[in-house]
């Protein structure tokens, strides 16, 4: 079952005090996919790292299925990551020393014994996929910007996660790349009918998601949906 | 249970102990460990800082070669020289210091010593239970190699049977030790004395002809130089031992024409009976000791050298261990990001935490067992050295004591590698996800 995302008197405050984050209500159905935008510093980021429980929220719940993972402890909510969510971040964050292959399906160095293999095969398929068939066995490092990208994509889409949760996915591409890899990222989250949340920038992607959210100091501005 | 470990084979307590103190750290490796699979991570992290990581396994390298180097050379340094003695059973001279006396008869490192006088070797000789008794003359050289007059005897007991030609049957022949620098065949003009002080034309117009080797002996008597004790004496104008005319050499000697010999070699006919001959002996005007027992006493006293030594050895080895405990920290922060986005994308802390202790235990494991190699290593270049100078075959090799330093040394380090890896799973995930 894809999990529904559900918001709820959510309050993130900096140590200091300061309300970087306070959202009364969001819910998202499976499948569905949600552009954030907002201006730099509004809370986008830590809205997303709230979701996927790297942040845990000063007040609130964040209910992903029936599950609040903001009462979870350190180690269920990583089991939750893993088995939930696929998470691509702003700068593709891989290790360097390992192949095209070996970090789009890293997870199979942690997963369960029974999910390794799957892991490593779909990593191939989806390197595949986003046109990097060829190169797996190729060390990171030697890749252009947009082809990091695109096995940070295949990394978080290997573990089969119902959720994709993506920080400015294409903020360091040209247009060109941009534009593609948007175009993948949202055909392969609905051919596989998964809820794909994004945080951009850039409007030609937000357009591509069935709702946008807009977000200024921590708080939602604006809802296509409302 | 005392008891139980006192009735076990040395080898079998050797290896229980060895055993035992890297049981420690392999046990917490394998909880670390479990079930896991971090090495391909740890391999790719390894090769990102690889000249860091290149740096810290010289480090403990160095430390663990140090003092696996130092106790395998102090103990080949014992056990060479003891062996260096193993054919002295008996020595009688003159009442006197007996490490002077050891130093100069064993290990043939010249001293003015008192004589002991025809009458008295008479005795000695003709004791009961005395399979010979061999004059040990020393006091001359030729180029910086000890001349030491003797008796066939001797040389036969000392080394066996000659490595090449007949050992000497007149007053002018000599055997030559393994590695003296006269060949069979040669001659030699002994000089009198030792070193720069030697008189090179005392002897002058006197010549020993060289007619045979003996094997190698791993003592100072390889250098040597050894002929009848007759020529000692006559070469220095005394009496020769024997009758005028008489061209006889060895023993018996006649009391009256013998002008005395620093030191006496006794060899018994039974093993048991050179304690009677020591006690024999040991009175006013003599002195007989075991040379095998003063340098037992010696390395006895150098005990507590030892200990500081190794007190020392243990000492570096802990200072290196912290500060490869700090560095690991420092390392840590280094692959934060790595092991940050591990977290991310769900690693559990169990595994964050068993690729920390991984990547530290191969560093710890490569630098310990080069360590190894390098103490070996050096032990064998320092004993040659040593070999070269003093002339007492050291053969150092690696055995239990080192490799109880080095379990110790490895399950202490497996063991402290347990604190970055609680650093690192307790570092804030998003500050490092971030950086
Ligand atoms: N741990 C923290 N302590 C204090 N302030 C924080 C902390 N984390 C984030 N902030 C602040 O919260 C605000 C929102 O940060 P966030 O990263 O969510 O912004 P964003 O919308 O993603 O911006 P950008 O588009 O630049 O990435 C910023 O002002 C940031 O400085
Ligand atoms: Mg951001």
């Amino acid at each position: 079952m894809t999990p529904a995302l559900h918001v709820e008197n959510l309050r993130v405050t900096s140590r200091e005090g300061r309300v970087l984050l306070d959202v009364p209500l969001l819910t998202l159905d499976a499948g569905q996919s949600l552009a954030l935008r907002g201006a730099s510093g509004a809370g986008k980021s830590t809205l997303l790292h709230v979701l996927s429980g790297l942040v845990r929220p000063s007040a609130g719940r964040v209910v992903w299925g029936g599950q609040d993972i903001a009462a979870l402890t350190e180690d269920a909510r990583a089991r939750f990551r893993r088995e939930t969510l696929g998470l691509i971040f702003q700068d593709c964050h891989l290790f360097e020393e390992l192949s095209a292959l070996g970090n789009a399906g890293l997870a199979s160095a942690f997963a369960p014994a029974r999910d390794r293999a799957p892991i490593r095969l779909a990593a191939a398929q989806w390197l595949a996929a986003l046109g990097l068939g060829q190169a797996g066995a190729r060390a990171v490092d030697s890749f252009s910007g947009g082809e990091r990208q695109r096995i940070a994509v295949a990394r978080a889409l290997a573990g089969g996660p119902p959720v994709i949760l993506a920080d400015e996915p294409t903020a360091a591409l040209d247009r060109a790349n941009a534009d593609a890899l948007g175009a993948d990222l949202v055909r392969l989250a609905a051919e596989g009918g998964r809820m794909l949340i994004t945080v951009t920038h850039d409007a030609a992607l937000a357009a591509r998601m069935g709702r946008q959210i807009t977000i200024a100091d921590g708080r939602i501005v604006e809802d296509s949906d409302a | 249970m005392l008891d139980l470990w006192a009735s076990l084979p040395p080898e079998l307590q050797d290896v229980l102990f060895a055993l035992a103190l890297i049981a420690p750290g392999l046990l917490a490796g394998a909880m670390v460990l479990r079930g896991l699979r971090p090495l391909p991570l740890v391999g790719a992290m390894l090769r990102r800082f690889v000249w860091v990581n290149a740096l810290f396994v010289a480090l403990i390298a160095v430390s663990v070669g140090l003092g696996v180097g130092l106790l395998a050379q102090e103990r080949g340094l014992r056990q060479g020289s003891a062996r260096a003695a193993e054919k002295f059973d008996l020595i009688v001279a003159a009442p006197g210091s007996e490490v002077t006396v050891m130093l100069a008869a064993v290990y043939l490192q010249p001293s003015d010593m008192a004589l002991i006088n025809g009458a008295q070797y008479a005795e000695i000789a003709g004791a009961e239970g005395v399979a010979f008794a061999a004059p040990i003359a020393f006091g001359d050289s030729f180029q910086g190699a000890p001349v030491v007059g003797t008796t066939v005897d001797f040389v036969s007991h000392l080394a066996g049977p000659l490595a090449e030609g007949r050992v000497f049957a007149t007053a002018e022949e000599a055997v030559a030790g393994a590695y003296a620098p006269v060949d069979v065949g040669g001659s030699f003009t002994p000089a009198h004395g030792h070193g720069p002080a030697a008189e090179h034309d005392a002897h002058e117009g006197f010549a020993y002809a060289v007619t045979g080797r003996m094997a190698p002996t791993g003592s100072p008597w390889d250098r040597a130089l050894l002929v009848p004790v007759e020529g000692v004496w006559a070469v220095h104008g005394l009496a020769n031992g024997h009758a005028p005319g008489d061209p006889r050499i060895g023993p018996p000697f006649v009391p009256e024409m013998m002008p005395g010999t620093p030191a006496v070699l006794v060899h018994a006919t039974e093993l048991w009976g050179n304690y009677a001959l020591k006690s024999r002996f040991t009175r006013g005007d003599l002195m007989a000791f075991f040379p095998g027992t003063v340098l037992a006493q010696l390395h006895g006293l150098m005990r507590d050298v030892r200990s500081a030594m190794s007190l020392m050895a243990v000492l570096t080895q802990v200072l290196v261990t912290l500060s490869v405990l700090i560095g690991l920290m420092i390392m840590v922060r280094l692959i934060a990001r790595s092991l940050a986005l591990l977290r991310a994308i769900g690693a559990p802390l169990r595994f964050v935490f068993a690729v920390v202790w991984a990547y530290s235990a191969a560093l710890i494991l490569s630098g310990a067992g080069l360590g190894l190699a390098l103490g070996w290593v050096a032990a064998r270049g320092i004993s040659a050295i040593v070999t070269a100078r003093i002339d007492v075959l050291v053969t150092a090799n690696l055995g239990w004591p080192e490799a109880h330093l080095v379990a110790g040394f490895i399950s202490l380090t497996l063991f402290m590698a347990l604190l970055p890896a609680w650093l690192a799973v307790r570092r804030p995930l998003l500050t490092d996800l971030r950086t």
